[in-house]
């Protein structure tokens, strides 16, 4: 009775699994190579947010790709110590960077600052033209200073500034947005940018820098 | 999802394999029909169970949300989380290693259980009529306290090994026994690709997405006491009703590309494997499932097939040896996903396309054709506001050859109309979740057919109306 030969089947069935996952895993080995050095955790935790290389899909997720390493420093940072507490960061990092040390946070903010940031998001022309104004003079009825004084003339960011450019225009408004509220507040200067802009401009703003 | 002895007492949970009853003819007609009221009732209780489990969220750190909409449909997140194994973990843990550097052990320093506690409501459009068996018809406005409580062992056990472990007390049957296992083995090799294993005790339970049958939303819950249609497929259900052992290989490629294959043996829970056992899978069954997932922005889609090719002695006392039946199934499944602040919408679908070789049942003659083909569509839409309010509706249907024998007339409640399979209807849900974990659902189930018929399709003038359900669930994951 076919019972007893049973257990062969089951040798064959996972000699032919075997042999399939060997074969599609010496096929990426190029790949693997290529990534040597990478933190394990960024291939096997961080991407399942934040993408390969730091290119994530969701704006609820921000690129990490070209990211300043100061700026990934000070805000795994902050999460580890409750210090940012926006709905995204309570919901996913608490947790993610509470157990990291000094030096795993140090090598991840290396790994991201080297990859090469993602492309400009494209959008409304008119509102990207109507933020680059924002972005590079700011509004001086509001007294909302220009981006570009801190996070650069392309978006870039410096040191404890943040790259913006290549980041979701969503991701960027969520945040502005959560400076107004109150919910992010590890970033006293963007506190009180935030609280003198409107809806309108924090779009633009948002749309031009996503745009770089 | 289905428990094994909650969903199948006699270990057999299609109508398409033979009845009992029918097996044992030559002991006479009330044999027969005990015995056929005894597979029919096997089919009546889809007790299902969750997949949500705050101990993950304690392992991780990461709130509900991160890993459901609402629990138990998966975010893009939570899928990830499943296929790496259920491993990643933001607790202090108890380490070893060797003195060559590898790592001995990788242990939360707390267990990752958790507690799951559903009560329930159910009433039928018209109430049963007395079953006179225990365990089976529920008199109408039956509370159920509770309808299932269990314990999960849900967490890493090593550095790339985790569990879905759950035992349930099933309030329906009064009874304390294993539920859904998904033990799993998982390693990215790189960014673009992970390779893993599992072990599992019901196909597609180890599944990613909820378009498959083990997690199929919306409705993964429904009233185990109210009568349900009595056809089902073997991988919806049938085999994991007959207790199976499975250990499966898949592969994760470019975020996008998933791919899996293995097999499933007979591994009924608290029995020997003999000829009193009924739906003994012969050598193996071998497990097959392809998928492809999109994402874009807040949007994912998923398109994928899935299939069990199972042989199967029918036994339930005929000797497990000579012709087998054999199941060949084949599905097609979708999900899309919207996963806004706001708003989330989410649809899921399945096809699934089953024939049936009967030689073993029909050399036995217990069914009219050598061979039967059964086919279940189901689709179901959701929407949620803020995390907090749902709401849901669905219909499914299932179609297949008529066979006299296979799905007898004459039982109560039960019975099929002209040896039909057919049923059809839709499912209705609200939700309240006032928090990540809690849900409390009133759902509606309206059947335009039931086993067959609109109207009297039981031959004791039941309708298929007269089973139209009204189902009030509370359900705690702690």
């Amino acid at each position: 009775m076919g019972w007893t030969t049973g257990p062969t089947t089951m040798k064959r069935l996972i000699a032919i699994a075997t042999a399939v996952l060997l074969v599609v895993a010496t096929r990426d080995v190029p790949a693997q190579q290529a990534e040597h050095g990478v933190p394990e955790l960024a291939t096997g935790v961080c991407s399942a947010c934040h993408g390969p290389q730091g290119h994530s899909i969701s704006p609820v997720f921000p690129n990490l790709a070209g990211q300043q390493a100061g700026y990934i420093v000070l805000q795994l940072n902050a999460f580890r110590a409750h210090e940012r507490g926006d709905p995204n960061a309570r919901a996913y990092m608490w947790g993610m960077a509470s157990q990291l040390s000094d030096a795993t946070i140090k090598s991840l903010a290396d790994y991201y600052a080297a990859q090469k940031p993602a492309p400009g998001e494209s959008g409304d022309r008119a509102l990207i033209a109507e933020g680059a104004k924002i972005y590079n003079q700011g509004v001086e009825a509001n007294g909302v200073p220009a981006c570009a004084a801190c996070h650069g003339s392309d978006a870039q960011g410096k040191g404890a500034f943040p790259r913006l450019g290549g980041q979701h225009a969503e991701y960027l408004i969520a945040q502005l947005e959560g400076f107004q509220s109150g919910t992010r507040a590890n970033a006293p200067i963007m506190d009180n940018v935030a609280h003198s802009m409107t809806h309108e401009q924090i779009r633009a703003a948002a749309a031009y820098a996503a745009s770089r | 999802m289905m428990r094994n002895r909650a969903r199948c007492p006699s270990g057999e949970c299609s109508p398409a394999s033979p009845p009992r009853g029918r097996l044992l003819a030559g002991n006479g007609y009330a044999t027969t029909f005990l015995g056929a009221l005894f597979v029919a009732l096997a089919a009546l209780l889809p007790a299902r169970s969750a997949d949500a489990v705050p101990s993950y969220a304690r392992q991780t750190g990461l709130a509900c949300e991160a890993c459901h909409t609402a629990f138990p449909e998966l975010t893009p997140y939570g899928r990830r989380f499943k296929l790496n194994g259920y491993t990643i973990d933001n607790l202090p843990q108890v380490s070893g290693i060797s003195p060559t550097k590898q790592e001995t052990l990788l242990l939360n320093q707390l267990p990752p259980l958790s507690f799951m506690f559903q009560t329930s409501y159910t009433g039928t459009k018209t109430a049963l009529p007395d079953s006179v068996l225990p365990k089976s018809f529920a008199k109408n406005g039956q509370v159920l306290f509770p309808q299932q409580a269990s314990l999960f062992y849900a967490g890493r056990i090593a550095p790339n090994l985790g569990a879905f472990v759950q035992m349930t007390y099933d309030g329906t049957d009064g009874e304390f026994g294993w539920d859904n296992t998904d033990i799993r083995f998982a390693k990215a090799i790189n960014e673009n690709l992970l390779l893993g294993l599992s072990l599992n005790n019901n196909p597609t339970v180890q599944d990613p997405w909820n378009s498959t049958p083990a997690w199929q939303v919306p409705f993964d819950q429904r009233s185990s006491v109210a009568p349900t249609p009595g056809a089902a497929t073997m991988i919806d259900g049938g085999l994991v009703g007959a207790g199976v052992a499975g250990l499966t290989a898949y592969a994760y490629l470019y975020d996008s590309v998933y791919a899996e294959l293995g097999g499933y043996r007979s591994a009924p829970a608290a029995a020997q494997i003999d000829s009193t056992s009924t739906n003994v899978v012969n050598g193996v069954a071998p497990y097959w499932r392809i998928a492809y997932e999109h994402q874009w922005g807040r949007h994912s889609w998923e398109i994928g097939a899935y299939g069990v090719v199972a042989k199967l002695y029918p036994g339930g006392g005929i000797a497990l040896s000579g012709p087998a039946n054999k199941y060949s199934d084949w599905a097609l499944d979708s999900q899309y996903q919207y996963i806004g602040d706001d708003h989330i919408m989410s649809v899921t679908a399945t096809y699934i396309d089953e024939k049936q070789s009967l030689d073993a049942t029909y050399g036995a003659g217990a069914s009219t054709n050598a061979s039967d083909r059964l086919k279940t569509f189901r689709i179901g839409a959701s929407y949620l506001y803020q995390r907090r309010y749902g709401a849901a509706l669905g219909y499914f249907e299932t179609t297949g050859s008529s066979d006299a024998l296979l799905y007898p007339a004459g039982v109560p409640v039960v019975g099929f109309a002209d040896g039909s399979p057919n049923s059809s209807g839709w499912t209705g849900e609200l939700d309240w979740l006032p928090y990540e974990n809690t849900k409390l659902a009133l759902q509606y189930t309206k059947y335009s057919k039931f086993n067959g018929g609109s109207s009297n399709y039981d031959g004791s003038g039941r309708n298929a109306s007269d089973n139209d359900t009204t189902y009030l669930l509370f359900w705690f994951n702690y």
